[in-house]
This record gives C-alpha cells, sequence and structure tokens, in this order.
C-alpha cells in the first residue's frame, strides 16, 4: 500500500452476532479530498468510523492510516473527528471538557482553545455546563474538540445534524476551507444533498458493501436524467407527445412524471406550447445524484 | 506525565465536580461531628451494645473506633461503589467512551488512571472519616486512657496511634471491595450495579458471617478483614487476622482487575 491515501481498507468485515455490519469493504480516501461516505441508515457508515477509531474489533481486513497500521501505537497521530452524535461529560462545561480532551491528546503545536472555540463559534457559551447544551452546540463543540488534534484526516458523522440553515452553512463554508488548507475530510451522510458541491470523491454503502465509489463528476455522469413533475392544461395530449428521448408517465399525485435531459425537456415543452397546451408547473422532483443514490441504495425517497 | 496519571488527574477533577461524591465527602467530614454533638448533648444515650460504644464518653478515640466498626459493616463498601462503581459505567451512560478513546490515551491509560482515582478516592475519603472521628471523639471526651478489648487501660498518646493504626487495617478490605465496584462497572456498565453492588454483597457477606458452623469459610468472606483491627486492641497484639485478610484482598484485586481491564480491552464500543 502507498502512503498517498489518508485512509486505505481493504477487505473489511465485521459483525455483530449474526448480523454483517461490513461486507468485505475497501475504500481508498485520497490525502487532500473531501471524500462522502453515503448510505441510508444501517449500510454500515458508523461501524466503518468505530472501525477506523479502533472502537471495534474488525473481524477480517485491513486498515492504514496515512500508512499505518492498525496496531501501531500512533496510528491515530493527525486523526480526528467523531462518531455519531459528540458526547461530552455533561457536568463540565464545555471549555473544561476541550482541557480534558486536549490533555489526553499528545499533538505537538496544538491550536488552542479560545481559537477552536472561535472557529465554531462557541466562545460565549463555552464556560457553560454541556448539560444545558442543545444538539447544534454538542456538534459544534464535536466540532471543536477534532480541530484541537490539529488533523490531516478530519472524519465527520452528520455533522450539520441539528444545526440550523446558518450553521449548517458554515459548517459547509469551514469544511470547504479545511480542505482548501490540504486537510482530508471524510464526511458521512446518508443524505446526497448534503454533500453535492462540497465533497471531490464519494463511496455509497448499502448493506455493509461498497455500492460505489469514485469522483463526484463520475458519478454525477452516470446519473440519470432528472426527473420532473409537470402539470399541463390537457395532460393525455401531453403523455402523447412523448418521444424516446423524454419518458413521460402519468404521476400518481396527479400530472406527469417526465424523465429527460435539460435540453430535451426543453424541447419538449416548446412542443407542448406549440400543440396548444399550457404548462401549468413544471418542478425538479428527483436530481439526478439522488436518483443514482437511490438506484444504488434501493432506499425509497 | 504518562498516559494514565493524565487520565488519574482528570478523572478525580471529574469526580470533585460530581454532586453524590460531594455528598459523601460532607458525610465523612461532617458526620462524626454530629455524632459526637448529639452524644454531647444528650440526645440519644451511647450505643453500649457496640464495640466501644459504652466508652465514647469516657476516652476520645473511642468515637473514632465506634464509627469503625459501624462503617465495617456497609459504610466502606458503600464508599467504594459511590466512587469506584460509576467510574467506568458512567463513560458508557454518557457515551463518552467514543470521545476519550478517539484520542491519543490507549484503553489500557484509561483502565490504569481510572482505577488510580478510585484507589486515590477511596483512601483519602477513609482518612478524611477516621481523623474527622478522631478529632470529634477527642473534642467530645478528651484525652483520657482507653479500655483495651482485652480490659487492659491503654495510655492516651498510645491509644490515639492505635486508632489511626486500626483505621489503616481495613484498608485492604477496603481496596477488595473497591475492585468488586470496578469489575461490577465495567462488566456491567451499569451504574446502578457498581454502586449497590459492593453494598449488596458486604451485607449479604455479614449474613453469612453470622451463620453458624461456617468456620474456615469465614475467613474467605471479604467483609471478615474489616474486623482485624480488634487484634491491636488486646492485651498481645494479634495480626494473623489483618494476614489473613490482607492476603483475601490481594486475591480479590489480583483476579477482578486483570478481569475488568481485559473486557475493557477486548469490548467493542458500538453503543451510541
Amino acid at each position: 500500500m502507498t502512503a498517498t491515501y489518508a485512509l486505505e481498507a481493504r477487505g473489511l468485515r465485521k459483525a455483530y452476532g449474526d448480523r454483517p455490519a461490513l461486507r468485505d469493504v475497501d475504500l481508498q480516501v485520497r490525502e487532500g479530498s473531501v471524500h462522502a461516505l453515503l448510505g441510508p441508515n444501517g449500510a454500515g457508515k458508523t461501524t466503518l468510523l468505530r472501525a477506523l477509531f479502533g472502537l471495534v474489533h474488525l473481524d477480517a481486513g485491513e486498515l492504514r492510516l496515512f500508512g499505518r497500521g492498525l496496531d501501531d501505537g500512533d496510528r491515530l497521530a493527525g486523526v480526528s473527528g467523531f462518531v455519531e452524535t459528540p458526547a461530552f461529560y455533561p457536568y463540565l462545561t464545555g471549555r473544561s471538557n476541550l482541557r480534558l480532551l486536549s490533555a489526553y491528546d499528545d499533538v505537538p503545536g496544538a491550536p488552542g482553545i479560545e481559537q477552536v472555540l472561535r472557529e465554531v463559534g462557541l466562545v460565549t457559551r463555552a464556560d457553560e455546563r454541556v448539560g444545558g447544551y442543545s444538539l447544534g452546540m454538542r456538534q459544534r463543540l464535536g466540532l471543536a474538540a477534532a480541530l484541537l488534534r490539529r488533523p490531516r484526516l478530519l472524519v465527520l458523522d452528520e455533522p450539520d445534524n441539528g444545526l440550523d440553515p446558518a450553521g449548517s452553512r458554515e459548517l459547509r463554508a469551514l469544511v470547504r476551507g479545511a480542505a482548501d488548507r490540504g486537510l482530508t475530510v471524510l464526511l458521512c451522510s446518508h443524505d446526497m444533498a448534503e454533500v453535492d458541491g462540497l465533497c471531490d470523491e464519494v463511496t455509497v454503502l448499502s448493506r455493509g458493501a461498497v455500492a460505489w465509489t469514485g469522483s463526484m463528476s463520475g458519478m454525477r455522469a452516470q446519473a440519470p436524467d432528472p426527473t420532473s413533475r409537470l402539470v399541463t392544461s390537457d395532460d393525455r395530449a401531453a403523455l402523447g407527445l412523448a418521444t424516446p428521448r423524454v419518458r413521460v408517465q402519468v404521476h400518481p399525485a396527479g400530472g406527469l412524471c417526465v424523465e429527460a435531459t435539460t435540453a430535451d425537456l426543453d424541447r419538449y415543452v416548446l412542443a407542448l406550447a406549440a400543440a396548444g397546451i399550457a404548462v401549468r408547473s413544471l418542478a425538479l422532483e428527483v436530481a439526478p445524484l439522488e436518483q443514482a443514490y437511490f438506484a444504488l441504495t434501493g432506499s425509497a425517497r | 506525565m504518562s498516559g494514565a496519571l493524565v487520565v488519574l488527574r482528570w478523572e478525580l477533577v471529574k469526580l470533585g465536580t460530581q454532586l453524590r461524591v460531594r455528598v459523601v465527602v460532607l458525610a465523612c467530614l461532617l458526620g462524626p461531628p454530629a455524632l459526637a454533638l448529639g452524644l454531647g448533648l444528650r440526645l440519644s444515650g451511647p450505643p453500649v451494645d457496640t464495640v466501644y460504644g459504652r466508652y465514647v464518653l469516657d476516652s476520645g478515640p473511642a468515637l473514632s473506633l465506634l464509627v469503625l466498626g459501624f462503617a465495617g459493616m456497609w459504610v466502606l463498601p458503600l464508599l467504594a461503589g459511590v466512587v469506584a462503581g460509576d467510574l467506568f459505567a458512567s463513560e458508557d451512560a454518557a457515551g463518552t467512551w467514543k470521545t476519550v478513546l478517539t484520542r491519543d490515551r490507549s484503553r489500557d491509560d484509561l483502565f490504569v488512571g481510572k482505577v488510580l482515582a478510585a484507589v486515590t478516592a477511596v483512601v483519602a475519603l477513609l482518612a478524611l472519616l477516621a481523623l474527622s472521628s478522631l478529632a470529634a471523639g477527642l473534642l467530645l471526651a478528651g484525652t483520657r486512657p482507653l479500655v483495651g478489648l482485652s480490659g487492659q487501660l491503654i495510655a492516651p498518646g498510645r491509644a490515639v496511634v492505635l486508632t489511626l493504626l486500626s483505621w489503616l487495617l481495613v484498608l485492604p478490605p477496603l481496596l477488595g471491595f473497591t475492585a468488586v465496584a470496578v469489575a461490577l462497572s465495567v462488566l456491567t456498565r451499569s451504574s446502578v450495579a457498581g454502586v449497590a453492588g459492593p453494598v449488596l454483597l458486604g451485607l449479604l457477606l455479614q449474613v453469612l458471617s453470622l451463620v453458624g458452623g461456617l468456620g474456615l469459610v469465614r475467613h474467605a468472606l471479604l467483609t471478615t478483614p474489616f474486623s482485624a483491627w480488634h487484634g491491636l486492641l488486646t492485651s498481645r497484639v494479634a495480626l494473623g487476622s489483618f494476614l489473613q485478610g490482607a492476603v483475601l484482598c490481594a486475591l480479590h484485586l489480583a483476579v477482578l482487575l486483570p478481569l475488568a481491564r481485559r473486557a475493557l480491552l477486548r469490548r467493542d464500543v458500538a453503543a451510541a
């Protein structure tokens, strides 16, 4: 194995009793990339992250972080993040929790606690007990705790869970900024829309196995045409104008379901107008990437 | 500073911020003076049917020995449970294993640091209870000679020394109960089991020790060494039961702590 990967996993297997959680999972995360790990609940994402941090023992497989094996004493050097919702000691303040975690690290030149608190916007609430924090504040504190380790690989498990839209936007900017500074980010999510535009690479897990892995642009290229919902003044006549490149069927909730490229959809709408059929509404129903994700994971919308 | 010592420091900080530990500290500090005050004001008569109960108004160290005898029954197992029974299980309850195990400290560092914190805290609480009860007794009854368990008179200075040594002699069984609490805390992942387990075990063993015809079995009970201090206060000092108790407690530590450590090292941290 080479050291050009921040994370390299081969043939990972893990079962909880009779239930397989990971089935021969291979994963490669390039240094400096923002890599999405996608999958519905129960796909094995969290088990993979737990294995990465050594929280669970693998049944088989090889996992290397920056070229270091699982048994190396300092294998977590340069790696930080959180798995599921970050958890802290509720009877300690946010600042004391960070002090404790900082003391548990051996990171030369680590950023100060004030600096990471500022980065995540928690300075004013840092002296309150964590027991009184909202879910969003705990997410921010989790991110601060991760940044304390001055990571080269930042692992985030659904980091905008509990954040309001503004907080979510700030988080995306923070992740993007970290990636621009050369940090590798592994972002775990069950929502394609959350990672679209943020990640360079994606691995989709389904039922404990890798369903797809590659670049976001590659996935976009392979994605099916977008699906739109169309309501016209005469849906029956509109259905008759469908072509092999514009697949039209009746939408179960009323109107029509149209699957076509943007250019073909434009031509179809112009043809409707030419035939005297008015378009009353046209809305994107499923984005191409989402459609690909649903097809790969077999999950319903 | 080594990894385990860093953990020890922070475990002590965490213990110090928890309400139940603060309550226990206050109880150890203020309980004996409150008892002395009650006896001094004649709110209740001396407990004459207990060891040294009848002498609490005659000699200062007697009150401390009365408290020691009482503490050996269930207070010391409770101290072990409150301090050590929650140290590991509380990480499960708060979901914080995944937080601390994603830093540079190893599971071994965490185990050793937490056990050291438990030992440090129970020793400190024992010392606090000993000093508080001795000071309260001296304020109540002064420094008159103490009547020994063979009826001999013990000079005041020697009585104080023997009283402090008596408290020291209950350290092995206290550490034994601490090991029980640690093992329960790790293996059951339940704070209730970790805290209440040592108390229930202590009570069960006390009842067993009252059953007649047990003979040698009585020597194998973890509660028996709590009364080893009696041998210090007889006319001929007898430390045989203390040594037996020390071996018994060492066995508990040698079996339970490696068992708990192994369970912690091998377990999957899979719950949220």
